[in-house]
């Protein structure tokens, strides 16, 4: 009987003790982790689909490559397959670009030039307008 | 040199002995790596410093050894250094304690503090480029982000101590009484 109280009361200081690390661990976290803040960049992404309609998304972000800031363009989708130059997108906004089946692609722009690189490693300055459009091939 | 009983010589079954320990602490943080800070290594080398004895340290710097060659050897290699061995000191002081939720705190509380024990390199690394000052911040503001994966650790720790300890520390304690090991 004794010894069952003595246990008892190791478990109880025990969890106690835990437990009360673990409550000020969440209170310096809480406390003292960095505040997310709003990106330093400003910058468009103008999506034109397969009916050439254009739907924009402001973004501002400290990303520094593109795909990052299409990640974070609120209400903007996009799938691809993953490659080693990266993501080769393929769907955007549940839009389906198969080349194999039509020719078609999704083309990216940056301030009305032709992208170079690929999302995962296309640079972003402050100010840039991307756009993303479904193409034909000639 | 036979039996293992000198602290000065080690026998073959010795060797054997730090051998298999440290192939159940890397196989059993491997089984568990799908899951982030969750692990058996802190378990282990707890329960191994109480029964086997010194062997333990010998098997510490082996495991760490074993976790460069494999993952690199990068800044949390160095944190591996000394932390572990840590808990293996902790563990050799306070072995003649019995009650599974003391050691159960202390590896709760081992895991609990782990980021901030681990936060010594980025002091080191900040006071060497910006001043004590700056080296300080920079450990603190690496330890405050990793406090939610710390709490995880602490009582994932906490909990598997509480399950394990009896049932192993009796199977360990049997092997030792069978001449396995001597202290």
């Amino acid at each position: 009987m004794e010894e069952t109280k003595k246990t008892n009361k190791k478990a109880v200081i025990g969890i106690a003790a835990v437990a009360a690390l673990v409550v000020i661990l969440a209170i310096v976290y809480v406390v003292f982790r960095q505040k997310p803040v709003e990106g330093s960049k400003a910058i468009t992404i103008t999506v034109v689909n397969k009916a050439a309609e254009e739907t924009t998304y402001e973004v501002k972000t400290d990303a520094e490559y593109l795909r990052q800031a299409m990640e974070e363009a609120e209400g903007l989708t996009f799938s691809g397959a993953e490659s080693e130059y990266g993501m080769m997108v393929d769907t955007v906004n549940g839009e389906r670009a198969d080349y194999n089946l039509d020719g078609a692609y999704w083309s990216f722009y940056i301030n009305g030039e032709y992208c170079n690189y690929g999302i995962d490693t296309q640079p972003v300055a402050d100010k840039d307008a991307f756009s993303i459009c479904y193409t034909l091939a000639q | 040199m036979a039996g293992g009983g000198s602290r000065t010589n080690i026998a073959v079954k010795d060797i054997a002995l730090i051998g298999v320990m440290t192939a159940i602490i890397e196989v059993s943080k491997l089984a568990l790596s799908f899951l982030p800070n969750v692990e058996l290594v802190s378990f282990w080398i707890i329960l191994f410093s109480i029964v086997f004895g010194w062997r333990i340290f010998f098997v510490v710097p082996v495991f760490v050894l074993i976790e460069g060659s494999i993952y690199g050897f990068g800044i949390w290699w160095v944190m591996y250094l000394y932390m572990w061995p840590l808990l293996a000191i902790l563990a050799r002081i306070f072995r003649r304690q019995t009650s599974v939720w003391f050691w159960s705190c202390l590896s709760g509380i081992f895991g609990l503090l782990f980021g901030l024990g681990c936060a010594l390199p980025y002091v080191v690394i900040g006071t060497g480029k910006s001043g004590i000052l700056g080296g300080l911040y920079a450990g603190f503001t690496w330890w405050v982000a990793g406090i939610p994966w710390d709490i995880l650790h602490g009582v994932s720790n906490f909990v598997l101590m509480l399950a394990l300890y009896k049932p192993m520390r009796s199977v360990m304690n049997r092997l030792r009484k069978q001449g396995i090991a001597a202290e």
